[in-house]
């Protein structure tokens, strides 16, 4: 029994060892972004401090985060819903007809480093004059976010058993109003998996609007890095954006946690 | 209502092929059971008929359409599945009414339907219920209900009671063999229990590997199978299979099995007369077997045995003998002075009844 506190102890202490090797930079970042710049490099670190609002002040209004903000938030959001309009049916096909080989090639979409992706991108958007447009990024994004939703939902769909939509089909339906009238009903969990997990991924995607992005359309993470190398001093800023870059991929993942902890241990998905 | 006929029908997975040369034909209003062990390929002709499974090749009639090609929507058949396929997220009720909402029947027909078929099933007080809140009897009935309301032309049940407990099982044997006279519906029902076969078919279809070994009423598949496979699997306990010789003595032809002999009435004489001599398996039925004096008379029908294993069920015994090389189950009348493990006992058989198989072919010969 006294063995068995003591392990449990001892794991606990082990987890919030780890945990604090994890967390220490986020919580480092978390609490500069609200000191002043004085109490950000004093030395030793001051644990105890007068927290301000100031930094944040400034990254909204004096820079105008809250209009990256809501091109991060575009962008993620058409990204994944027409990832979902399309991959869901995608999923389905893979789930139902064993398209083995069409998962592997989305698959490798997903694997393949986004970057050689640019180079083509990059001449067919400005050919297309479509360069710091919304349709560009969206349509970038949606290389992330449709092999995640394909992934995640072929493996969801694959686990309902066939015989819901078969019953449905021989009661009178075609094969899309099964899908529509019984499938996609139960597949809610799967769907929120997908969408949380795709939106986060979107969200935090660096490389595409940095290239493809100018002033209008650029995202969050880019306006960060932007104001970085110019304001380098600037610590509280730099931390109090990287916090609101991060608080809405957290938030999400801390409301969906169940779903994305399952999403991604399905193992087919790496950030 | 319609009959359901299957022309020369051939599925093919792969390499694998499922069902070999299906040709059945089944009445308007028949109750068809098909029946065979799992991976005989009974659910899916079954599926072939639904138009959920395309055919190989082959034709499927549905009254006097071809439905080949037909999608499974148009072909106005109504199946119950295995795991009853109810759809969660729907109730009771919805349940029911799908297939009639998606006809586009009026909300006010939809709703006498269901509650004709709810009435039927004593389902009326669980029509509000998801089906994650119903008990694995009641699940089956409502995916009976959903098939029943459809009115369709013919009824597809895959194994329907597998998923039940005994019991319960026997219960609702009987109220399908009920609906199926109440609803005057062409029934295909598939199944590897050959009780249910037995008790509810007015014809039986067996099959094996993917081909039918024999069709026919009930009792005539259980007193006349074609072949050794038949005659095994209907009938509990199986059939009981005798290696033996095939020879003439001084009345007729007898059974020689080494450890016992047999005589042959005469009836069977015509059909065996190639086999004097020769290797044939001797089929008797335990059912076919009586304590010697117990009103099987005679003296050259009688086998000396030993019992290994006596099962009491009350008002039946099944006594396991061991006679010679040979092990033998027979089932009994609870005889008065109870048979112990090891008793010597005096077998009679109901020599008419018993079966005269070729060893090579398995064929029935007499
Ligand atoms: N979709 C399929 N793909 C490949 N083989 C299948 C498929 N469905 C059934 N089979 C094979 O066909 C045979 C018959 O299956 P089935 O009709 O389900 O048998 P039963 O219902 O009599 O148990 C089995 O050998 C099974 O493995
Ligand atoms: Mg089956």
């Amino acid at each position: 029994m006294n063995k068995k506190i003591l392990s449990n102890v001892l794991f606990y202490i082990a987890v919030v060892l780890i945990a604090l090797v994890v967390l220490f930079p986020f919580l480092w970042m978390l609490s500069s972004s609200f000191k002043t710049q004085v109490d950000i490099i004093s030395w030793p670190p001051k644990l105890f401090f007068e927290p301000t609002l100031a930094n944040y002040r400034k990254v909204f209004e004096e820079q105008d985060f809250l209009k990256y903000f809501i091109n991060s938030t575009i962008v993620g959001g058409f990204a994944v819903a027409l990832s979902l309009l399309l991959g869901l049916p995608a999923a389905y096909s893979i789930a139902r007809f064993a398209q083995k080989k069409l998962a592997v090639f989305i698959l490798l979409a997903r694997l393949m480093p986004g970057i050689s992706f640019l180079m083509p991108w990059y001449i067919i958007f400005s050919r297309l004059d479509l360069m710091d447009s919304y349709v560009a990024l969206v349509l970038s994004h949606m290389l992330i976010a449709l092999p995640i939703v394909v992934w995640i939902m072929s493996s969801y769909f694959e686990a309902i058993p066939r015989e819901l939509e078969e019953s449905a089909m021989v009661d009178g339906a075609t094969r899309q109003h099964a899908f529509l009238a019984i499938i996609l009903p139960l597949s809610g969990p799967g769907i929120i998996t997908a969408t949380t997990l795709s939106f986060i991924f979107s969200w935090n995607n660096f490389m595409f609007s940095q290239v493809l992005s100018m002033e209008k359309t650029k995202t969050l993470p880019i306006a960060v890095y932007n104001f970085l190398s110019y304001a380098e001093v600037d610590w509280g800023g730099v931390m109090a954006a990287a916090v609101a870059i991060m608080a809405p991929a957290i938030a999400l993942t801390m409301i969906f946690q169940k779903y994305v902890v399952k999403g991604l241990t399905m193992g087919a998905v790496k950030g | 209502m319609a009959s359901v006929v299957l022309k020369n029908v051939v599925k093919r997975f792969g390499s694998t092929t499922a069902v070999d040369n299906l040709s059945i034909e089944i009445k308007d209003k028949e109750f068809a059971v098909l029946v065979g062990s799992s991976g005989c390929g009974k659910s899916t002709a079954l599926r072939m008929i639904a138009g959920l499974e395309t055919i190989t090749s082959g034709e499927i009639y549905i009254g006097d359409t071809r439905v080949n090609d037909m999608p499974p929507r148009e072909r106005d058949v109504a199946m119950v599945f295995q795991n009853y396929a109810l759809y969660p997220h729907m109730s009771v009720r919805e349940n029911m009414g799908f297939g009639l909402k998606i006809r586009k029947l009026s909300d006010k027909e939809i709703d006498e339907r269901v509650r004709e078929a709810a009435d039927i099933l004593g389902l009326n007080e669980l029509l509000d219920r998801k089906p994650k809140e119903l008990s694995g009897g009641q699940r089956q009935r409502v995916a009976v209900g959903r098939a029943i309301v459809r009115k369709p032309k013919v009824f597809l049940f895959d194994e329907p009671l597998s998923n039940l407990d005994a019991k319960l099982r026997v219960a609702m044997r009987a109220e399908i063999s009920k609906l199926h006279r109440r609803l005057e519906a062409t029934i295909v029902y598939v199944t590897h229990d050959q009780v249910e076969a037995m008790t509810m078919a007015d014809r039986i279809f067996i099959m094996s590997k993917g081909v039918l070994q024999q069709s026919g009423a009930p009792m005539e598949v259980y007193s006349r199978p074609v072949n050794r496979f038949v005659a095994g699997f209907i009938g509990s306990p199986a059939m009981n299979f005798i290696d033996a010789t095939l020879v003439r003595g001084d009345g007729g032809l007898i059974v020689d099995a080494e450890s016992f002999k047999v005589a042959l009435p005469e009836a069977f004489n015509a059909s065996l007369a190639g086999y004097v001599g020769r290797q044939i398996v001797f089929g008797v039925r335990p059912e076919d077997m009586a304590l010697a004096g117990n009103g099987v008379s005679g003296e050259q029908n009688i086998l000396t045995a030993r019992a290994e294993v006596v099962e009491l069920l009350g008002s039946e015994v099944f006594v396991y003998l061991s006679c010679g090389r040979h092990s033998i189950v027979a089932r009994m009348e609870v005889p008065d002075r109870a048979i112990e493990v090891g008793d010597t006992l005096q077998v009679a058989l109901k020599m008419p009844k018993t079966h005269v198989f070729d060893k090579d072919t398995s064929l029935t010969i007499a």
